[in-house]
């Protein structure tokens, strides 16, 4: 027994100094496959590999790009498409896919940057829109300006653009659409004795007091959300609001359209229409479950719709209710959708960017295909196939991806602004006093204004 | 009579103990039902298992490569706890057997970096890993492990009840140092092993953030961090998201079960006789 202990230590110390032994084998790049106890020999090459190809991107003429992005069902699926239609013309070429959710590129991000090692980013990044200028302004040194590199911007809606522009150069390439939408449930509407049409072209004055209706006759309130975020970006925006002035100064004191949003969303919150949910999966659940006769948010939120497999043919959508009193308000706003990114790191940029001319800037069957997922185009021309037409059962045959693409066309630009985030937390705050503590609009503005301007200054 | 009696006694303690029981078994029995259930249904509150365990399974599968990642979750874990073990076991020894002047001041000062969080040193660390290119790789993720002062100062502590006049009769029969630790402490300390395995390998399976940071690679990639992409998504498949959970909740229960006595003992410093 003893020995048999004696033995297996030192054993473990053999194989200890053949692990240290790997580990140097692999600065060479020479990898026998002795790795024990240690390393197979399949993680040793793919980590020796690694870092060779995140090091130096697509070096000595190869054509292999590496990427971070996230969610194989959507970003991933497109990706891959645009890979095979790319290798028609290009059969050298590759994408290194490494599955990297949003949360850890900006870990990875920031580590880079304060350590400055910077040849561990791949050639290609992912960005959630609402992050990405404030990407671009806190880490320069990752992104690489792509405004010279002849692609071309002009094909895509100025909104969608507009969150990868910064100073007036181009760090992204658009890709999907966050293109707002409004879902109802069209069973519950009859209950109510509403049709969709009663929710279209709107003022949300008009939908609270339809929204009482349903409430009291069926017991549903309309909407949910994670407390007041993504619903009060989503109507911020569909006026052309902003948190910030033109300057980039906080404007939340005196601002009209905030100030409106502020007071809608408080009564849809006190009326019992509007319900906040602490979970991303009580929010999903309540859609799924029919506690909830509606949903509002980005069009991508019909992939959460769908997963109900029994409510299919009772949603319907159409466009937001627009604010009441504001010059610039429409029935039109986006949330959510993203860009890809070319880095620093990637030594051929060129090729990354006619990767992206040919596929995502310029390619009919790409869109075509990935739009089954729920991927709709914020390319302009993808708008004209006839897919787009086509009728989609689970939304009682309506042809939604037309209908998002013409909304698209009406999202008015808006200025996102670095401290975006910031702000959009600090209002929600602001909001959460006034419903739960009796606060007043304009004390908690204040107060969430002076915290912006805080954090500002100490970023 | 008497048994009744005593059962009667017993039976408000054990009802106490029950209804503690309920709650911390209940978030794993929330996770084993939720995997074998539709993602809408998970949602939906349920709490009855379901009949969609095999197609969970199949959607996991084949949306994600969970063989590397959990080869790799366990290939780390059982290298660093056994490294780890070795090298902590062989530093308490040496602080409590040895006598040195400066032992004490070390082994304050090595108690002082437990002070120090994580997040303080994990910038500098990461530079240094890029520079030795230990990034993506299996040394990479042990070695900050490696030497662990909670596990030292375990050793330590159980140390004491190690008889000393055996290693003295020891060293008059002519017994080495090294032949004194490996044939005489390591098979006395067993349970303190077996309280440090558990705790090192737990936490080497959970190991989250620093693999996050050195990991950028599907190849090296752990299953916590496979897991915790699983979120990422527009569409967030419940069932599936559950039933991997459960898959990396499993080896740490089996290590805990399997080690469980020798954990409590080790825990108490108990020396086996």
């Amino acid at each position: 027994m003893k020995k048999r202990m004696t033995t297996l230590i030192l054993s473990g110390i053999l194989s200890l100094a053949m692990l240290a032994g790997c580990g140097n084998a692999q600065d060479g790049g020479s990898t026998s496959g002795q790795g024990s106890a240690g390393s197979s020999p399949q993680e040793a090459a793919g980590s020796a590999d690694s870092q060779e190809t995140a090091g130096t991107g697509a070096s000595e003429g190869s054509e292999t790009l590496t990427v971070w992005c996230w969610d194989p069902a959507y970003n991933i699926n497109a990706l891959k498409i645009a890979e095979s239609i790319y290798q028609k013309d290009h059969p050298d070429f590759r994408l290194e896919i490494i599955e990297t959710n949003g949360e850890e590129i900006n870990t990875k991000m920031a580590t880079a940057t304060t350590s400055g090692v910077f040849d561990v980013l791949p050639d290609i990044l992912l960005f959630d829109d609402s992050g990405f200028q404030s990407s671009v302004t806190s880490y320069p040194e990752v992104f690489a300006d792509l405004t010279d590199y002849g692609f071309n911007y002009e094909e895509f809606s100025p909104g969608k653009v507009g969150f990868s522009t910064v100073d007036g150069r181009h760090y992204g390439i658009p890709f999907d659409s966050g293109t707002a939408i409004a879902c109802y449930r069209k069973d519950i509407l009859e209950q109510a004795g509403y049709t969709i049409a009663d929710f279209t072209d709107i003022t949300w004055n008009e939908w609270m007091e339809k929204a009482k209706v349903v409430l009291e006759k069926t017991g549903c309130p309309l909407l949910n959300g994670l407390s007041s975020y993504n619903q009060m970006t989503i109507m911020m925006q569909s006026a052309g609001g902003s948190f910030f002035d033109k300057d980039g100064n906080p404007n939340l004191v005196d601002n009209e359209i905030l100030r409106e949003v502020v007071e809608v969303y408080t009564e849809m919150v006190k009326e019992g229409v509007y319900t906040e949910e602490t979970g991303w999966d009580t929010y999903i659940g309540g859609m799924n479950t029919g506690r909830i006769a509606g949903a509002m948010n980005g069009c991508w939120i019909m992939a959460s719709l769908q997963a109900a497999e029994e409510q299919s043919g009772l949603w319907e959508i159409t466009n937001l209710p627009k604010l009441d009193g504001i010059a610039s308000a429409t029935n039109y706003a986006s949330q959510g959708g993203s860009s890809w990114a070319v880095t620093s790191q990637c030594s051929n940029p060129q090729l990354a960017v006619d990767f992206f001319k040919a596929t995502f800037g310029g390619s009919m069957e790409l869109y075509e295909q990935i739009l089954e997922t729920g991927a709709i185009s914020t390319w302009i021309p993808a708008a004209d196939s006839p897919k787009y037409e086509e009728p989609v059962a689970f939304f009682n045959n309506q042809p939604v991806f037309s209908l998002i693409t013409t909304y698209s066309a009406s999202v008015p630009e808006c200025y996102v602004g670095v401290y975006f985030r910031n702000a959009r937390s600090d209002v929600a705050n602001a909001i959460t006093n006034i419903i739960y503590s009796g606060g007043d609009i304009d004390s908690e503005l204040q107060a969430a204004q002076d915290t912006l301007i805080f954090e500002m200054e100490n970023k | 009579m008497s048994r009744n009696k005593k059962l009667l006694r017993r039976l408000p303690k054990n009802i106490v103990l029950m209804v503690i029981s309920l709650f911390c078994v209940f978030p794993l029995f929330w996770v084993v039902v939720a995997a074998t259930n539709k993602s809408v249904d998970v949602l939906r509150g349920t709490l009855i298992p379901g009949t969609n365990l095999a197609e969970n399974w199949k959607t996991l599968v084949s949306t994600y490569n969970i063989w590397p990642a959990l080869t790799n979750s366990v290939k780390y874990s059982v290298v660093t706890t056994f490294v780890s073990l070795v090298v902590s076991s062989i530093a308490g020894y040496g602080f409590e057997v040895y006598h040195d002047r400066g032992k004490d001041s070390v082994f304050k000062v090595l108690m002082l970096t437990m002070m120090v969080p994580f997040t303080a040193t994990m910038i500098p660390l990461y530079q240094m890993y890029a520079g030795m290119h230990l990034l993506d790789t299996t040394v990479g993720f042990i070695l900050p492990e490696v030497s662990a002062v909670f596990l030292i100062m375990l050793f330590r502590q159980n140390s004491r009840a190690f008889p000393k006049e055996i290693i003295e009769a020891a060293r008059i029969d002519g017994e080495s140092e090294l032949g004194i630790f490996f044939k005489m402490y390591v098979p006395t300390m067993k349970p303190t092993y077996a309280a440090g395995m558990t705790i090192t390998f737990m936490n080497a399976w959970n190991n989250f953030m620093w693999a996050k940071l050195i990991m950028s690679n599907d190849a090296t990639q752990t299953f916590p961090m496979l897991i915790s992409n699983m979120t990422a998504g527009h569409y967030t498949d419940y069932g599936e998201l559950m039933l991997a959970v459960l898959i990396s909740t499993l080896p740490t229960v089996i290590v805990f079960f399997a080690l469980q006595k020798s954990f409590v003992q080790g825990m108490t410093g108990a020396v086996k006789g």
